[in-house]
């Protein structure tokens, strides 16, 4: 059976620590805008730490809640896009093509979740900076929409080793860097066709929750959210 | 226009564009021989270790072959080489476990800094002109070890000071022989978040001046008194990973996370329950929980030993602690204290933290001596889930603090002829009423061996600029994180991209060109053997049952990244070794009088800068900062109503005095801080730092009052007031839009 | 116009065409100017990357879009209400059509333009085009924007003829009326038209073949550019309204348009005789009519949205009616509703000055309806971390005045070229001929001299 890539983040565990954030960048040669273009809101950050205040002093709350691609499986980002640059992959993945992309931004608009970049400049690396760049992941060019491709690089080499290996692949075996990175493990990666991954059995926890659920998306992301105390709950 | 039209010019305009890429005679550069076999395409996982902050994490360095524009013996050409790619947690190093927080990432940028400086350089113009010209090591090394000799010929060796950050391992041992050897004292260690605090009141409460060791994955219920030991705090990434397994690592069980503080850090947006209490009076929350344990014998008395003892009226049961008595002072109500103490009593292992500005107030010391007994009563010290002392391989002793050597210069007390200067940025990270700045001015020689024009290195006479930490050596005895005591090491992952030196290959060179008993003393020639050396003695004490030899164990521990004992261990608490007396608790003092400067000033460690020294990451600078989405810049703030009494827009420029200086920066509006504090992030203002970092916001250093820690040297950074009027429109970029996540305008209807 | 006499007509409306004034050419070259300014606007914003625009995340759309929405909108003025005024055989029409279809053309074409500077990558615009590559990908037919590319072509083409033909009889006029290079390049515009009852007959089928054919592409063609929008899942974008909605607000700003246009030709090209005040009076009655129409449509929308209460949609609302977009959103009602209705709706304001000065209030009313429809939803998506804004730059704003002077300039050229007014359909109202009769047959008065 093909796999069906998915992950679930728990809310309960993540610190807003970042982590994922920049290991994204440092993994997908994601190019820093700079001071002036940040200023005009075109950093580009794959993942995101979304935070939220709640209520007033001193009764605050702070939510994080990280958002990444959804990897929808009705992805509006893919109908709109005339060129098939933001498809679907055989693997359930929303593919994002760069050389196919023509820029017109109409996946960014339908994305609700608000997770694609735009290239707006060339980007530009101080040399030597440059030499950090993965090998494995392309740079894209002027003009053209980025996002989140659940570090498809690293599934495609666990998949081309297991396979030269003559094996199948374990639960765990494939993480993204956000995952990888992620100090309280409070993100999981794995196959949602095999009911036993750990990905598919959280997926299935009474906190489980879509993000924009209402939207009919079906994202392969799930959020599980923060749990209370067990004495909270008599109070 | 018609399209056809206009299709045919972009074409030509493409074409044109296309052509100025190519056959750039720039880059007609010739090739160097490769100095390494790598397969192209194939990546490599070499062991590191991040140096960004003091947990000491072990790295996984993913080396790839690609082509670098390199100096070899003075010519510039390509060189094919392994380059480091991605930085990730080294898997086996007990610490870290393969994770690592954002700033250990950004260590890739580090090496590859485009203002790294890339060979040794001599002033020429006049101090702080930054005019410098290159020269060769040999020069370079022989004009130190001439400054050098000079000391030791006019028996002046007293008057040299060095200045490094808080070094561990042979780095250390290497250095600390050195200083020995001239003015008999330890270098002077800047760090301006250091535990220096935490360890003197360990010191006196179990006799031990070790660091905690928190075991959150088995801890039931968790007290934390301003700690941000998820973000910057101690061990932040072992913290963090115990963090998830006490959350939902333990089906069925999941444990309370109770924080204190006075503004929501990352930390405490994690927390189960957030309650805000008056600065410096978290000894006295800790001191009333520990009051109500005692008084509804949740816990017996004496269960605390030495480190309840210590404190006046523990016997008695803290009479002066009873909630309703401390409820005004802290801020805190009472019917919350019995209920957390109840709670705590009653979920076996709690553990009680205590750091970050609560240990940085004058009365910090106590405050810590106050967690420490409320772990004692609790039950928690050496107990899994508890905090954990693992003993260290070389005891620690620091010298004299930054303040101290500065006014003793100033006074012409002591006279400092020669300045090294390791890692650590004195100009930036002192306040300016320490007079930092006119102490360096009195010293005639000052090397610096940073990678960077800093403030501090744009003073040097000479800069013998270090190895980055992916290109050296590198070895590290972590006192904190695992109750496993590590010695961690790592050869180089790459070759080094410019023309420099590891430090302490300098300081050895140094040695053996001034000779006598000083080479005597560091009889290495370069710094892996040191470090190897260290690993033989090491063999002996703990590696005879994993390898056969000596040689094997050191391979075994460059494979591995290090050597870690195989069991959790902790120093039991032994008061002997504690000096006795009993402590009495004390209000905090602050600098600055509360009706001319109505706020207290909150200074914070900075998730993504640290304490400034990451500032020139340009990864960091542009990474969100997780509560206030701030990019490239840096930011004051203040609470919503405090803000509204003061007429005050979020984005408004903001001046901030204090009885010893003032800043500027753009103000932010925070609903998790009390309307009496102003917080501010450390790590932007810096003058010279790069070309991402100079001239970027304010340094909320500079400001502070030279208060320190009753009972220690350490800066009391949490004790100053300020004052604050709106002065025009800053400038702030923002990540995040909205604040909350339903819509204010839905909320209010 | 009855006391005009066929020659009197043929003088009146052919003079424009010779001569060109010095008030005319320092118009067109300033009208020239903006343009060559826009072209380099657009080079350098080709050349750089749309980071010289004001877009950013998450307002992916703004100028471009908003200039795209409008100017097919405008398109409508022409082809269709023309066809609507043959079909139901409106008489008073004659002066009009030709000025109507030349705004559809032009606006068209410079509405088609916007897709493409919007691109990130407009050198590979063609790649929306359906054409067999080795690649073997067909663009995908899924995505609004491929149907834009068909509805937009289909109805320039439609448009395009549907000016073109009922010029032909016209240009054997000025053929016939030329001598030198002018009589040949004339000649090569009349297509060999002699006007024998066979080919009047076959013109008027054409025509009206082509007047039925038009009304429902131009209705779809704007219906799917408001599905560009409808489509995506974005808050107050995705509503079933919108397709009557834009078709109506198309209709209504191309009216508006067209009466502009009216105005100025009358006053520029002294055509008080024939661009009467009954044109103006009946134009501006149907503006009335979409006026009305226009406010029952913005009202239904926000009435729906405001009682769905929908939390996606709401900040989106709000942000319009009171919070930072509300001083345009305002002036947009001014523009579309409380400034025309009184004076459309007062027989003595609706005179061509009233009927002027609403036109022009609409214009800029319906701009900025099309702002208002497309930078507030995006700025205010589902999560409120991802909220933001946008400010147009200079190159957008160059841009968009580029495409206004643009207009403008190929409007002047045109009415030099062609007679703006069509002279044989005049005259054929001359006589009275019911036009049910379907028997135009006037060859001897064309091409007589
Ligand atoms: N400097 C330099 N020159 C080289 C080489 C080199 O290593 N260095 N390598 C040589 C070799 S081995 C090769 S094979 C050639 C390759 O040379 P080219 O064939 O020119 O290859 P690219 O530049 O990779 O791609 C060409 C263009 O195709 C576009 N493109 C991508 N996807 C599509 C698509 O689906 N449809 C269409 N129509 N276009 C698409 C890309 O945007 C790009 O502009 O270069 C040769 N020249
Ligand atoms: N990301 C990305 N990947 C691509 C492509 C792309 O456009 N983008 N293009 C693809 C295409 S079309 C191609 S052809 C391949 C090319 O991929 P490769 O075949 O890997 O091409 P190179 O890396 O240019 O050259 C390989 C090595 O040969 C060495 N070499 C040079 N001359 C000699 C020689 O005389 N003898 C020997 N033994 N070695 C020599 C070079 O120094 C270099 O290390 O890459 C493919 N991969
Ligand atoms: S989250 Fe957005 S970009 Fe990702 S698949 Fe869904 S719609 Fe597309
Ligand atoms: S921006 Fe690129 S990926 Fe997105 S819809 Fe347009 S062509 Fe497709
Ligand atoms: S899965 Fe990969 S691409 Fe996606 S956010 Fe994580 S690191 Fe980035
Ligand atoms: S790395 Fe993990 S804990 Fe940190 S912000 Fe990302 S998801 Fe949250
Ligand atoms: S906590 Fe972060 S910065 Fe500190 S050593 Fe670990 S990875 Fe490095």
């Amino acid at each position: 059976m093909a796999h069906r890539w998915g992950m679930v983040i728990d809310l309960d565990r993540c610190t807003g620590c970042e982590a994922c954030v920049v290991a994204c960048r440092a993994e997908n040669n994601i190019a820093t805008v700079g001071e002036e273009q940040a200023g005009l809101s075109r950093a580009k950050h794959w993942i995101r730490v979304e935070r939220y205040y709640e209520g007033e002093f001193p009764d605050v709350k702070v939510k994080f809640q990280p958002v990444l691609c959804q990897q929808c499986d009705a992805a509006p980002c893919e109908t709109v896009c005339p060129t098939f640059a933001s498809y679907h992959t055989g693997e359930g993945l929303n593919g994002q093509i760069y050389n196919r992309c023509i820029g017109t931004r109409y996946c960014a608009n339908a994305c609700p979740y608000e997770v694609r970049f735009f290239n707006f400049f060339n980007p530009v690396w101080d040399k030597p900076l440059h030499l950090q760049l993965n090998p494995d992941v392309s740079v894209r060019t002027v003009g053209v929409m980025e996002k989140c491709t659940f570090c498809v690089q690293r599934i495609k080499a666990g998949e081309i080793q297991a396979e030269a290996e003559k094996r199948e692949l374990k639960d765990g075996e494939i993480r993204p860097a956000c995952v990888q990175s992620c100090p309280p493990e409070a993100m999981v990666f794995g196959d949602l066709n095999d009911a036993e991954s750990r990905a598919s059995r959280l997926a299935n926890s009474r906190r489980r929750t879509k993000l924009l659920a209402e939207l009919g998306t079906r994202p392969k992301v799930t959020y599980l959210q923060r749990d209370s105390w067990h004495g909270d709950e008599n109070a | 226009m018609q399209r056809r039209d206009f299709l045919k010019i972009s074409a030509v305009a493409g074409a044109t564009a296309a052509l100025e890429g190519c056959g750039n005679p720039d880059h007609q550069l010739i090739r160097f021989v490769p100095e390494e076999d790598l397969i192209p395409g194939i990546a490599t996982w070499k062991p590191s270790i991040c140096t960004l902050c003091p947990a000491g994490c072990g790295l996984l360095v993913r080396v790839m072959q690609g082509e670098a524009e390199v100096v070899r013996e003075g010519r510039l050409g390509l060189l094919k080489m392994g380059l480091a790619k991605k930085l990730e947690g080294n898997p086996a190093h007990p610490i870290n476990q393969g994770k690592l927080c954002p700033r250990g990432q950004a260590g890739l940028q580090v090496t590859y800094h485009p203002d790294r400086i890339q060979g040794p350089l001599a002033r020429v113009g006049p101090r702080g002109s930054g005019q410098f010209r290159e020269m060769t090591w040999e020069s370079a090394t022989r004009q130190l070890a001439s400054q050098l000799a000079d000391l030791q010929e006019s028996g002046q060796e007293g008057s040299l000071a060095l200045i490094t950050s808080p070094l561990r391992g042979q780095k250390r041992a290497i250095l600390d022989a050195f200083a020995n050897h001239f003015k008999k004292s330890l270098p002077v260690e800047l760090a301006f978040f250091d535990d220096s605090t935490i360890r003197a009141a360990n010191l006196a409460s179990f006799g031990h001046a070790l660091p905690l060791t928190l075991d959150l994955g088995q801890s039931n219920y968790v007290v934390s008194f301003g700690a941000d030991f998820l973000g910057t705090w101690n061990s932040p990434v072992a913290q963090a990973i115990g963090f998830g397994r006490m959350r939902t690592g333990r089906p069925g069980e999941r444990a309370k996370f109770v924080q204190f503080e006075q503004r929501i850090s990352q930390t405490g947006a994690s927390a189960d329950e957030w309650i805000p209490v008056q600065p410096g009076t978290e000894g006295a929350v800790a001191l009333g929980l520990a009051h109500v344990m005692l008084a509804e014998n949740l816990r017996p008395a004496a269960g605390a030993g030495h480190a309840g003892l210590l404190l006046e009226g523990w016997s008695e049961g803290l009479p002066d602690y009873a909630p309703e008595k401390i409820a005004a002072q802290t801020g805190v109500k009472a019917e919350t204290i019995v209920r957390i103490a109840r709670e705590a009593a009653a979920h076996d292992p709690a553990v009680a933290i205590l750091g970050g500005a609560a240990a940085a107030h004058t009365n910090g010391l106590v405050g810590a001596l106050a967690a420490n007994a409320l772990n004692a009563l609790l039950g928690s010290v050496g107990k899994p889930g508890g905090i954990l002392f693992p003993p260290l391989l070389a005891a620690k002793e620091s010298g004299i603090s930054l303040e101290i050597l500065a006014s003793q210069i100033n006074s012409r007390a002591a006279a400092a002829k020669v300045l090294l200067v390791y890692n650590a940025d004195p100009v930036f990270s002192a306040p300016a009423a320490w007079g930092v700045r006119a102490a360096l001015d009195k010293i005639p020689f000052i090397a610096s061996f940073s990678s960077f024009l800093d403030e501090t290195t744009m003073l040097a006479d000479l800069i013998l600029p270090d190895h980055s930490p992916l290109e050296s050596w590198l070895d590290d005895a972590p006192p904190s994180g695992s109750a496993r005591t590590i010695r961690s090491v790592a050869p180089p992952a790459m070759h080094p991209l410019h023309n420099t030196r590891s430090m302490p290959d300098v300081l050895l060179d140094l040695a053996h060109q001034l000779g006598g008993d000083l080479a005597s003393t560091l009889p290495w020639k370069t710094y892996d053997e040191a470090i190897e050396a260290s690993f033989a003695a090491l063999y002996k004490e703990k590696g005879t049952k994993i390898a056969k030899d000596a040689d094997e164990f050191w391979q075994k521990a460059q494979d591995q990244g290090g050597w870690w004992s195989t069991e959790p261990e902790s120093v039991p608490a032994s008061p002997a070794g504690a000096p006795s007396g009993v402590v009495k608790p004390r209000a905090p003092e602050f600098a600055g009088d509360p009706n001319d400067y109505p706020f207290h000033f909150l200074p914070f460690a900075s998730q993504l800068l640290y304490d400034g020294s990451l500032a020139h990451l340009p990864w960091m600078q542009e990474a969100p900062d997780p509560l206030s989405t701030v990019m490239w810049g840096t930011w004051v703030e203040v609470n919503p109503r405090t803000a509204r009494k003061l007429s005050l827009q979020p984005g408004d420029l903001v001046e901030v005095t204090s009885p010893h200086g003032k800043l500027e920066a753009p103000a932010l509006v925070n609903p998790g801080i009390a309307p009496d504090v102003i917080a501010m992030p450390v790590g932007q203002g810096h003058q010279n730092f790069t070309r991402y970092a100079s001239g970027r916001g304010a340094n909320p250093i500079s400001i502070l009052s030279p208060l320190t820690v009753e009972g220690t040297q350490s800066l009391a950074w949490a004790a100053t007031r300020v004052k604050l009027s709106v002065v025009g429109r800053g400038k702030l970029i923002l990540f995040g839009g909205s604040l909350t996540e339903v819509s204010p305008e839905l909320e209010h209807r | 116009m009855a006391t005009k006499t066929p020659e009197q007509i043929n003088d009146d409306l052919l003079r424009p065409l010779s001569g060109i004034s010095g008030r005319y050419a320092l118009s067109a070259a300033l009208l020239a100017g903006v343009a060559v300014a826009a072209f380099c606007a657009f080079f350098y914003q080709a050349y750089t990357g749309l980071g010289v625009s004001g877009l950013r995340w998450p307002v992916f759309w703004g100028f471009y879009i908003t200039n795209f929405v409008f100017w097919i909108g405008l398109s409508h003025a022409g082809t269709l209400i023309s066809a609507i005024l043959r079909l139901s055989n409106a008489t008073w029409r004659r002066p009009v059509t030709r000025c109507a279809e030349v705004i559809t053309v032009f606006a068209l074409s410079i509405g088609a333009m916007f897709p493409i500077i919007h691109l990130g990558r407009p050198w590979l615009a063609f790649w929306l085009f359906p054409y067999p590559s080795e690649r073997r990908i067909w663009p995908n037919i899924h995505s609004p924007l491929l149907w834009d590319f068909f509805a937009i072509n289909t109805y320039l083409i439609a448009s395009v003829t549907f000016l073109l033909l009922p010029i032909i009889p016209d240009m054997a006029l000025v053929r016939d009326r030329a001598a030198g290079l002018r009589k040949k390049i004339y000649r090569a515009l009349a297509l060999g038209w002699t006007g024998t009852p066979k080919q009047w007959h076959r013109l008027e089928t054409a025509m009206h073949v082509m007047a039925i054919v038009v009304i429902p592409v131009a209705v779809s063609v704007h219906s799917i550019v408001s599905w560009d929008f409808a489509m995506a899942p974005v808050p107050m974008w995705h509503s079933t309204i919108f397709a009557p909605y834009f078709v109506c607000g198309a209709i209504f700003s191309g009216i508006a348009a067209l009466l502009l246009a009216m105005a100025l030709l009358r006053k520029f090209l002294h055509l008080e005789e024939y661009l009467l005040p009954i044109h103006f009076e009946n134009l501006g009655k149907l503006l009335l009519v979409m006026s009305v129409l226009w406010f029952y449509f913005i009202f239904a929308e926000r009435l729906t949205t405001w009682y769905g209460n929908s939390v996606g949609e709401m900040p989106v609302f709000w942000a319009t009616q009171h919070g930072s977009y509300a001083p345009l959103f305002w002036t947009m009602m001014f523009c579309n509703f409380l400034i025309p209705v009184p004076i459309l709706a007062i027989r003595k304001l609706r005179s061509i000055t009233g009927t002027a000065i609403a036109s022009f209030t609409i214009v800029i009313g319906m701009w900025l309806e099309r702002f208002l429809i497309i930078v507030p939803s995006l700025s205010h998506k589902y999560l409120t971390y991802s909220w933001g804004t946008y400010r147009p730059t200079w190159v957008e704003i160059t841009i968009t005045a580029g495409t206004f002077s643009g207009l403008a300039l190929l409007y002047m050229i045109f009415s030099k070229v062609v007679p703006i007014i069509s002279i044989w359909e005049l005259k054929v109202g001359l006589r009275q001929v019911p036009h049910s009769a379907r028997i135009i047959v006037e060859p001897k008065e064309v091409g007589a001299d």
